[in-house]
């Protein structure tokens, strides 16, 4: 029994905090008038490729690294704190498609290319409107995390289908997302042929959920400890009445309930990743805890770190808004906190049946 | 990293269940013999156990159906009895640890007056010397136990001519002696006995009840407060007893009010969640202190999260019910078989529940503490820190 990070993880989460620091800049964001396409995307990637990030979760008979889901974690909590642009989200959303529901020969095409090359995926999400008519695709997917990709995973009629986005007929518009350190685009099929893959999506879309909601929940983690660092900092050095505003308690103690939001999200993502890697049977619900408690502390925390700035922290030139609108989108990109817990309702309801 | 709890089948516990099962019901006296009071002491008061091995114990004591010696005695096994090893006499802890952690003699704490709380450092009561003894005088508040208690552990002062925190010194007195008079506190949840008022008047103190050196007093008050937070860590909604956010969820479900209110089912779920988290925050300062790393003033951040944590959980119970919840009834939700400890039922515990973030460090304190001591914030002022207290007491 050991709930802390171990030796090993404390060094890994430190090399990836030291790289972030060096490699990612969110001064270009921070021009006004600034949109997504400022953000340093493809020259950070070659460089996470180069680590080896692109292939995180690829198994190392395909040339991954294979890490588990708490190393997975406390790299993704890196990436959370430095808002670092790049599309990382969906090529990990991509390999959990492919590793779900993709056939062996599938895997072995594409995902030694994600883990060498850096081969960007994109996933559709199950929901969307699309139709298919013998392995052709017609419809559109309203919302696509880093779309830009080499290849799209789209899920359509109960069935994930391999997409090259250069084929005739599809049209990728990016969206004027809010928060600018995503990608986010509205992606068109238009009878494009596309390769159907193994499994259902029934089958596989909880696994890749669970997954996703690790991935969400620890960018939102990291984000909130940054948040916190970043309001505790500026507290100290900002004077008012005489006295730093952070010796005053109608500030203090907001930040001693960041404080806790922290260790709660902390500990919640951290547990999530070690069922998912040693209990299958708690890890959706671990999971969906971690996705709607981190993401729910993120946007309060955002929201107040910009009222103890004061009125500069409402400005565009301050990071402030970066965070605020990446919990705001983390918060709604697998379904509201509510459906998470409507989810997590109906599990703790059928453990009472049984 | 490595979230698993002791195994249903680990040694240790079979090896505890073993004896529990030889004893059927063991007195606390037999409980102590056997190291189970105290696990984590060094012997030979406990068995010098990590806190998986106290965790086991817990378990199983609980799961034997037998109340737990810290509910019994708790100012001497959560808070006090343990700075005897540290600052007592060897005579002190010949007298006083045996009875103490067998539960033969219940301790309470003269800490609070009615003119110090929260400034627990601005405190009246004095304790003249007087030759080989002092001689006490003053008020003390919110003293759980003062009626059965045979041991007071009194914080005086000293030294009046010493800054606040500096004049302050600890005894272990006799709540038999004469000029103690105790005046029963009714609380608003209409417990009677929970809490009293303790006036000493001209109170003999022998020197040798002295805890520590005069001017000990204030270090070690907050070493047993903080010893107190730490020990807070149960899930239950008062101070870690009581109904938990699981006992919630399965009450709406059970009586199918989950299932009639989608936005209380929304906020049980919510509180669900947390209550779970704090669970796994509690074993992490657990396992923290097993693998020897530093757990310091964290304990105030759990404190500071399940107390209002328990007064949700204790609110949507009660807002399940309606207006007829209004009505004094113990049965507002179903509730599972088990041993929940002091406040087992939702209705006391609800309105008992304001309580939790008073008493055990106010809310605000517990802010300070977290704002001040974790992020380093800038502390809080109090122009009479350094002052001599008689200046400060004339005002």
């Amino acid at each position: 029994m050991d709930f802390a990070l171990s030796d090993e993880h404390r060094l890994l989460r430190d090399s990836a905090r030291d790289f972030l620091a060096g490699e990612m800049n969110l001064q270009p964001l921070l021009v006004p008038g600034a949109d997504a396409t400022a953000a340093p995307r493809a020259a950070l990637w070659e460089k996470m490729v180069a680590l080896g990030w692109s292939g995180l979760i690829v198994p190392e008979a395909l040339g991954g690294l294979g890490m588990s889901h708490v190393d997975l974690a406390v790299i993704v909590e890196e990436t959370g704190r430095s808002l670092a642009t790049s599309p990382l989200f969906g090529t990990l959303a991509g390999s959990w498609a492919l590793l779900a529901a993709g056939s062996a020969a599938q895997q072995a095409q594409l995902l030694p290319a994600v883990a060498t090359r850096g081969h960007r995926l994109a996933l559709g999400m199950p929901d969307e409107k699309m139709t298919v008519t013998t392995d052709r695709l017609t419809g559109q997917c309203a919302l696509v995390v880093d779309a830009d990709a080499d290849t799209l995973v789209i899920a359509a009629g109960g069935r994930y289908f391999l997409v090259d986005p250069q084929a005739r007929g599809v049209t990728i518009e990016r969206l004027e997302w809010r928060d600018i350190t995503r990608e986010v685009s509205r992606v068109s099929f238009d009878a494009v042929r596309a390769e159907p893959m193994e499994r259902s999506v029934d089958e596989a879309w909880p696994w890749i959920r669970d997954r996703l909601y690790l991935l969400l929940a620890a960018e939102s983690a990291g984000g909130l400890q940054h948040v916190l660092d970043a309001s505790v900092a500026y507290a100290q050095e900002r004077v008012a009445f005489g006295r730093p505003i952070g010796a005053y308690q109608a500030i203090k103690h907001q930040l001693a309930d960041m404080k806790g939001q922290v260790e709660c999200a902390d500990v919640a993502v951290l547990y999530a990743a070690w069922a998912l890697d040693n209990d299958p049977d708690v890890a959706p619900l671990a999971a969906a805890m971690a996705q709607s408690y981190a993401s729910e502390a993120y946007s309060d925390a955002a929201f107040r770190s910009i009222q103890i700035f004061g009125a500069i922290g409402f400005t565009w030139e301050m990071r402030n808004h970066l965070y605020f609108k990446r919990a705001r989108a983390n918060a709604m990109l697998l379904g509201a906190p509510s459906a998470q817990r409507a989810e997590i309702f109906a599990t703790l309801k059928a453990r009472e049946a049984a | 990293m490595d979230f698993n709890l002791p195994a249903a089948d680990d040694p240790r516990r079979l090896e505890v269940r073993a004896w529990l099962e030889a004893h059927p019901s063991p007195g606390y006296d037999d409980l102590y013999a056997q190291g189970y009071t105290v696990p984590h002491w060094p012997r030979p008061w406990g068995l010098a156990a990590d806190p998986e091995l106290q965790l086991i114990i817990d378990d199983e004591l609980a799961r034997a159906g037998i109340r737990a010696p810290n509910h019994v005695n708790p100012v001497a096994i959560n808070n006090c009895a343990q700075s005897l090893i540290g600052f007592g006499t060897d005579a002190q802890r010949e007298r006083f640890l045996r009875p103490a952690l067998a539960c033969e003699e219940i301790w309470c704490m003269l800490f609070s007056e009615p003119g110090a709380g929260s400034d627990v450092g601005a405190l009246r009561t004095t304790a003249r010397r007087d030759g080989n003894r002092y001689i006490v005088n003053g008020r003390k508040i919110w003293t759980s136990l003062a009626d059965r208690a045979r041991v007071g552990v009194l914080v005086a002062r000293t030294d009046p001519e010493a800054p606040k925190h500096a004049g302050l010194s600890q005894f272990l007195i006799d709540m038999d002696s004469p000029g103690i008079a105790i005046h029963p506190i009714v609380d608003m949840s209409g417990t009677r006995s929970e809490y009293f008022e303790v006036s000493l008047e001209d109170v003999e103190v022998p020197m040798d009840r002295r805890l520590g050196g005069e001017g000990d007093g204030w270090k070690l008050t907050m070493l047993q407060l903080q010893t107190e937070r730490v020990a807070l860590s149960k899930p239950g909604a008062i101070w870690g007893s009581g109904p938990t956010a699981r006992d919630l969820i399965h009450g709406l479900i059970a009586s199918g009010r989950a299932e009639a209110d989608p936005l209380l089912r929304d906020e049980a779920v919510k509180l669900y969640i947390e209550g779970e988290i704090l669970r796994l925050l509690a074993f992490r300062s657990l396992s923290d202190r097993m693998n020897a790393r530093p757990s310091g003033p964290e304990g105030a951040i759990r404190k500071m999260l399940a107390a209002p944590h328990g007064q949700r959980v204790l609110d949507v119970a009660k807002r399940s019910q309606g207006a007829p919840g209004l009505v004094r009834d113990r049965n507002v939700l179903p509730m599972a078989e088990g041993e929940r400890g002091p406040y087992g039922n939702w209705d006391t515990a609800f309105w008992f529940s304001p309580g939790v973030t008073l008493g055990v460090g106010t809310q605000e304190i517990l802010k300070n503490v977290v704002a001040e001591r974790l992020l380093g914030l800038p502390r809080d002022r109090d122009p009479t820190a350094k002052l001599p207290w008689r200046d400060v007491a004339q005002g």
